[in-house]
């Protein structure tokens, strides 16, 4: 047997030990970054000239109502999320549907699925540009040779097409994790449940719609959620396969928050830009974490 | 197998075979533009399969020879950003990538091991207050971490983006490992202890052994976080020589000529090293969004 009380206290000491170093790392790269972000939304800040910085009130935010690109922005971001989300979502459980389905060597196409996880951003949209150029890519050339377009698209310099695009790099990319969620859940669908229907007579839509839809609804929401949160404020994804561009026209509030940083040199308007992000992020999250809650309660 | 069973099973695999096409055909376009010949990669009808294979693009990345790109009005000048950096660009992205990915690791394991064995105030909200931390993305930090980076005289390292992607895979490994740490039954720990082992001893030769799996997942992911980073290595990074891939190979965009095929050759090299661990290691890949721990 050991003293227990002597145990005891050396024990709570090793726990907290282990836990200091993520509490000072949470407080450096965490805390401190996001607290300094809501700070500099309230100061004009110019980082050629940081001694300068002062203090604004809510002047930052007053720039950025005023300003119709941020609008713009937002508009732009909106749609460019909501394509993305119902393409990746309505894909993503196709394939979902498709990667369940009892074929030889279906694991092999489920771990393809992965791939464009991998696929660093730069790399595809360095690769999407060589495909999508207007002159010499292969997407132009197929499209023509097939007999579907007569002129060359302007797939990167036109702002509909960039936007498509974009919606086109970003559905690749991740598409899949939806595909993935969905598909660990529907392995746990049991399958009485179909037997049942079939003996009903229920055809497969019939089927899909009262069986399988329902099941998912809860893993569906969660993606969805999570999806939308995450695509509303990608920058990477747009910035290097477009850089906003033509002109304005894939701003979306990533991209304008860099802008007014790194271009104008206004740290505190696009500080400010980033508060509006999380504020609309927290929002999102709070909806998830309701759901979640909801979700448990209702298994436990 | 009746007709209409089989006729199904067919389009199954012609389906199968479109979307493994979509998922394949981007880097099977790189790598093959990537061995062309100049001339073969502007011709028209473009090839799948090369022409003439050649590996001149490669050599080229890999020895570092300098390339010459037409000047706007200064005839023939050698690119700031010629592909002699591209060796140290790569040496950069394996160095930053290692790095924070050891940190976060170490860091959020030990910690995980503490919130899910101890008892003490607050330890409840730290895994939700890591998923609040990875939601948040990297455009929001950037800039506040760049003025810490600069307070430090750190901007301009490989410390600064080292720290930098500690501040978007420290929240997720957490999260994940948190998650892991809980499934891992506490009887044999508790049993090792009534036999007299140390805490530190049941934590090295217990613990870590079957946690090993989370912790491979959760540094695949930071690993492709931190490889994968654009945003933080080009607000950081001033100087050419301090880059990593990610933001080293947009500079090939410089000039007037768009070398192609030796920016194609970059793409798959940089594509590379995540290729071979995602073979070696798609289970544990696989394992990790179970957990749901996937940021994307």
């Amino acid at each position: 047997m050991f003293d227990s009380t002597d145990w005891k206290v050396a024990d709570r000491r090793i726990g907290i030990l282990f836990i200091i170093p993520f509490a000072l790392a949470a407080l450096v790269f965490m805390v401190y970054p996001v607290a300094e972000a809501v700070r500099l939304a309230f100061y004009e800040h110019n980082p050629l000239r940081p001694e300068a910085s002062h203090f604004v009130g809510l002047e930052n935010f007053r720039t950025i109502y005023d300003d119709p690109l941020f609008w713009k922005s937002f508009q732009q971001a909106t749609i460019w999320t909501a394509c993305s989300i119902v393409l990746q979502t309505v894909i993503g459980v196709a394939l979902a549907l498709l990667l369940h389905l009892p074929l030889r060597g279906i694991s092999l196409f489920r771990g393809l699925l992965l791939f464009p996880y991998i696929v660093p951003t730069v790399v595809i949209a360095l690769v999407l540009q060589w495909m999508l150029n207007a002159e010499i890519g292969v997407v132009n050339w197929s499209l023509k040779s097939a007999g579907l377009i007569d002129e060359n698209i302007y797939w990167l310099a036109t702002p509909n097409m960039a936007m498509i695009s974009t919606i086109m790099l970003n559905v690749w990319k991740y598409t899949p994790f939806v595909t993935i969620c969905v598909l660990a859940r529907l392995q746990t669908i049991p399958l009485e449940l179909y037997d049942a229907a079939k003996v009903d007579g229920a055809g497969t839509l019939r089927r899909f719609i009262d069986i399988t839809l329902p099941q998912l609804a809860e893993v569906l929401t969660v993606v969805v959620i999570f999806r939308t949160i995450w695509t509303f404020n990608k920058f990477e994804e747009i910035y290097l396969l477009t850089k906003g561009g033509p002109g304005t026209s894939t701003f979306n509030l990533a991209i304008y928050s860099f802008e007014q940083s790194v271009a104008s040199l206004k740290m505190g308007v696009g500080a400010a830009t980033g508060v509006v992000m999380m504020f609309l992020l927290f929002t999102g999250s709070l909806i998830y974490m309701r759901v979640f809650k909801f979700a448990e309660e209702e298994t436990a | 197998m009746n007709p209409v069973a089989l006729a199904r099973q067919a389009l199954a695999y012609v389906m199968l075979l479109l979307v493994t096409f979509v998922i394949c055909f981007p880097l099977l376009w790189a790598l093959s533009t990537s061995f062309k010949l100049p001339q073969d990669v502007m011709a028209s009808p473009p090839t799948l399969i090369p022409r003439e294979v050649t590996i001149a693009n490669y050599r080229n990345l890999i020895t570092g020879k300098e390339q010459y790109f037409h000047g706007v009005g200064k005839g023939y000048v050698p690119s700031t950003a010629a592909p002699q950096h591209f060796t140290s660009w790569f040496t950069n992205s394996v160095v930053v990538s290692l790095g924070s990915t050891l940190i976060s690791i170490v860091i959020s394991t030990l910690a995980a091991y503490s919130i899910t064995r101890f008892r003490y105030w607050g330890r409840r909200i730290i895994p939700y207050f890591s998923l609040l931390g990875y939601m948040i993305p990297s455009i929001i930090l950037v800039f506040p971490m760049f003025l810490v980076m600069a307070e430090f005289r750190l901007t301009d390292s490989l410390w600064s983006l080292t720290f930098g992607y500690v501040s978007i895979t420290l929240p997720f490994c957490m999260w994940l490992l948190w998650a892991f740490f809980r499934g891992i039954p506490i009887e044999l720990e508790e049993a090792a202890m009534m036999d007299g082992a140390s805490r530190l001893r049941v934590f090295v030769d217990i613990v870590l052994p079957s946690a090993l799996p989370g912790i491979i997942a959760a540094a695949i992911f930071s690993l492709i976080v931190s490889w994968n980073d654009y945003l933080f290595a080009r607000v950081f990074i001033n100087s050419i020589e301090q880059l990593p891939l990610t933001v080293g190979v947009m500079h090939f965009f410089e000039g007037v000529h768009v070398d192609w095929g030796l920016m194609m050759a970059s793409a798959v090299l940089m594509t590379l090293p995540m290729a071979l661990l995602f073979m070696l290691m798609q289970k544990h890949l696989v394992a990790g969004f179970g957990a749901g721990a996937v940021k994307g």
